[in-house]
């Protein structure tokens, strides 16, 4: 067996060794970072979206790059799944989006600082992250209703901001019902009315009350009307 | 004991029990939270909760580590603390630093990078304090009459501890450097130096109350500590396969942490061996319960749960979930919750020269918070699994699948109460045993370790 002399020479020479192989590989790794592509898109503004980040302790809850806590979404790909309109509307009043639903801390953040935090997140979301998060594999497929046959076009509104709960053609988030044939059940009165308010005519609902101009209340019931 | 500053440690363990009953009550403020009680959201918000939780959890092992320190090292060194007023002043900075810091987290006020919430002007402060307390006991070692193993060991990893705290105050502007030093500071605490703490403590528990000879312990000591770092430094790597730092980081970082659980099965065989050389029984029965226990369950937590799921191909999947939660409780517990409960329970009767030892409410303390940690663990082992698999796996939404696992948080919360049942029972025992007094000095002959060590 071992002397003392033998095993203290163990740990010198172990730590001195592996400490100086970490230091050459962090030297390494540095480099490869700031010769990598986001190096040169760390614009002010994501600077100042990473600070308003920290301040607020986002990593309190959310995660990103898989650090933080767990008792909110993972945010990484957030700029990639939502859509910068989403993330600006739900950060204006982020109950308002989940009602009854797990809290988040309603922030009073001015536009240009939420152009920021979402410019922080289109970074992250940017980053060579080496196959993380993890594409799901078996992401079942909903059926297609009658999506093609569409008269009216996808209003533009509609892919920015619906398609992060609903989904149509099998395509979008699954927070609310998929809207494949909700022409089918409602004319293009009630879809005006609800989507004005929706807590009106259906008190509790999830579906938040939405800032839409009266022509994109149009637009998007004329589409969603003909979903049949 | 045989020192009278020595008396100066209870009042860090009085510090740590009062800061491991808050943390208690802000986990609980988390669970309910998840099983979608979140009453508590306007005034304590989860990020508020967390970062408070994390960070009792930091401070109480550390002032903890420092009692332990106050204990230890005059006992090892052969002299009285250097400086007891430096002493004294210290645990004060110490505890207003963690006031100020619990009461900024509630009013928005903090650093936000998981368990370096401190804010940056209070981490000055800190710099400042533990500097004082190196300096303190560094100068107790430096003039002691013997330079023991432990005891260096001991210091070495307390002096590391605080270097690699500056890595942590560096400001950076890209996520992925900001996480890779912080990384430095978290992973090569809880995986590096605060393990030489741990063995360090373990060391001086087993030559006490086994009685086995110094050189045999102190042997495996630099083993385990040399394993640690073997395996430790380079296993940080773990935390950078997805961070956007090159790809041989899933390699080396894989490799690694496949070994870091032999530094823990390495100190769970010494501790068990220790104890079966040991031929006689120390009255002081708890004080080796926990002491085994804990190089026992920081291999189940630390080693074992740690390498479930830190191979890249599963870490993959795991990264970012409540699986990381189950492993954090079990290790932290293990490996140091249980080291200061153990130096706790040995050196109260020392410093009080109170024999209140092996009596059931300490014996139920034991088993109750075991029990009740390993019952946590389990809830959020399945919540983290079902997680993994419903939202990783099959796609689903975040919140959808959060409430699918809501109830497994009632779980949490069953266990939980068990596990507090137990650490108050454990403070119950403490503040019986009441405030150390100088007839204890010379309380070992009581306490047998003169009478082990006169056999050894």
């Amino acid at each position: 067996m071992l002397t003392k002399f033998q095993a203290k020479l163990f740990f010198l020479v172990g730590t001195f060794l592996f400490s100086a192989v970490f230091l050459l590989l962090t030297y390494d790794s540095l480099k490869y970072v700031y010769s990598s592509p986001s190096s040169k898109t760390l614009s002010e503004e994501v600077i100042r979206g990473k600070e308003l980040w920290e301040k607020n302790n986002c990593m309190g809850c959310h995660t990103i790059l898989g650090e933080g806590a767990y008792y909110a979404p993972e945010l990484t790909k957030v700029y990639e799944r939502r859509g910068p309109e989403w993330i600006r509307v739900f950060l204006k009043d982020p109950q308002a989006m989940y009602p009854g639903e797990r809290k988040m801390v309603k922030y009073d953040f001015s536009d240009s600082q939420i152009s920021d935090i979402i410019a922080f997140l289109k970074w992250n979301g940017e980053l060579d992250l080496k196959g993380f998060p993890p594409k799901p594999e078996y992401k079942s497929s909903t059926q297609l209703v009658n999506a093609e046959s569409a008269a009216v076009a996808q209003p533009e509104k509609f892919k920015q901001i619906c398609t992060a709960c609903h989904s149509v053609g099998g395509a979008g988030g699954n927070v609310g019902p998929a809207l494949d044939s909700v022409g089918k059940k409602y004319d293009i009165a009630y879809l005006q009315n609800w989507l004005k308010d929706p807590q009106k005519v259906k008190p509790g609902t999830a579906m938040p009350k939405l800032p839409l101009s009266d022509s994109e209340i149009k637009d998007l019931s004329s589409y969603l009307s003909q979903l049949k | 004991m045989k020192y009278k500053s020595q008396k100066i440690a209870y009042w860090f363990f009085a510090t740590c029990m009062l800061l491991l009953s808050l943390q208690i009550i802000y986990g609980f403020v988390m669970g309910f939270a998840r099983m979608g009680f979140d009453v508590l959201h306007d005034w304590v918000p989860f990020n508020a909760a967390r970062a408070t939780h994390t960070n009792l959890l930091v401070v109480w092992l550390l002032t903890g580590f420092m009692g332990a320190a106050h204990y230890i090292i005059p006992d090892e060194s052969d002299r009285e603390i250097y400086s007891e007023k430096l002493a004294y002043i210290q645990l004060i900075s110490l505890i207003l630093v963690g006031v100020v810091s619990i009461i900024g987290f509630h009013l928005n006020f903090w650093e936000g990078r998981k368990f370096l919430e401190i804010p940056r002007p209070l981490d000055y402060l800190v710099v400042v304090n533990v500097l004082l307390f190196l300096f303190n006991i560094g100068m107790t070692v430096w003039k002691g009459k013997r330079y023991t193993t432990t005891a260096l060991v001991l210091y070495f990893g307390l002096f590391s501890a605080a270097l690699l705290y500056l890595p942590g105050m560096i400001q950076f502007n890209s996520q992925t450097v900001d996480s890779y030093f912080r990384w430095w500071v978290v992973h090569l605490w809880v995986e590096g130096v605060w393990e030489l703490i741990m063995g360090g403590i373990l060391s001086f528990l087993l030559i006490k109350l086994t009685g086995v000879d110094r050189e045999v312990i102190e042997k495996w000591l630099y083993i385990i500590v040399g394993l640690t770092f073997l395996s430790g430094i380079l296993g940080t790597g773990h935390h950078y396969y997805y961070i956007g730092v090159p790809e041989y980081w899933k390699w080396v970082g894989g490799f690694f942490s496949m070994l870091e659980p032999l530094a823990f099965l390495a100190m769970a065989m010494f501790a068990i061996s220790m104890y079966r050389k040991s031929g006689r029984n120390h009255p002081n029965t708890i004080a080796l319960f926990w002491t085994i226990g804990s190089a026992v369950m920081s291999f189940v937590g630390a080693g074992f749960l740690g390498f479930a799921h830190t191979l890249p191909q599963v870490n993959l999947y795991t990264h970012g979930t409540l699986i990381t939660a189950m492993h954090g409780h079990l290790a932290f517990w293990g490996a140091y919750a249980m080291i200061v409960f153990a130096i706790l329970t040995y050196a109260m009767p020392l410093l009080t020269g109170r024999k209140l030892w092996n009596n059931p409410t300490g014996l139920f303390a034991f088993w109750a918070s075991n029990i009740g940690m390993l019952g946590m663990t389990g809830a959020f082992a399945v919540a983290g699994i079902a997680q993994v698999y419903l939202e990783r796996k099959l796609g689903l939404d975040f919140l959808t699948v959060q409430k699918e696992i809501q109830v497994h948080f009632l779980g949490l919360i069953l266990a939980a109460v068990v596990f507090t049942s137990g650490i108050i029972a454990f403070i119950i025992n403490f503040i019986r045993f009441g405030t150390p007094t100088d007839e204890a000095l010379g309380a070992e002959q009581a306490s047998g370790d003169i009478s082990l060590a006169r056999r050894s």
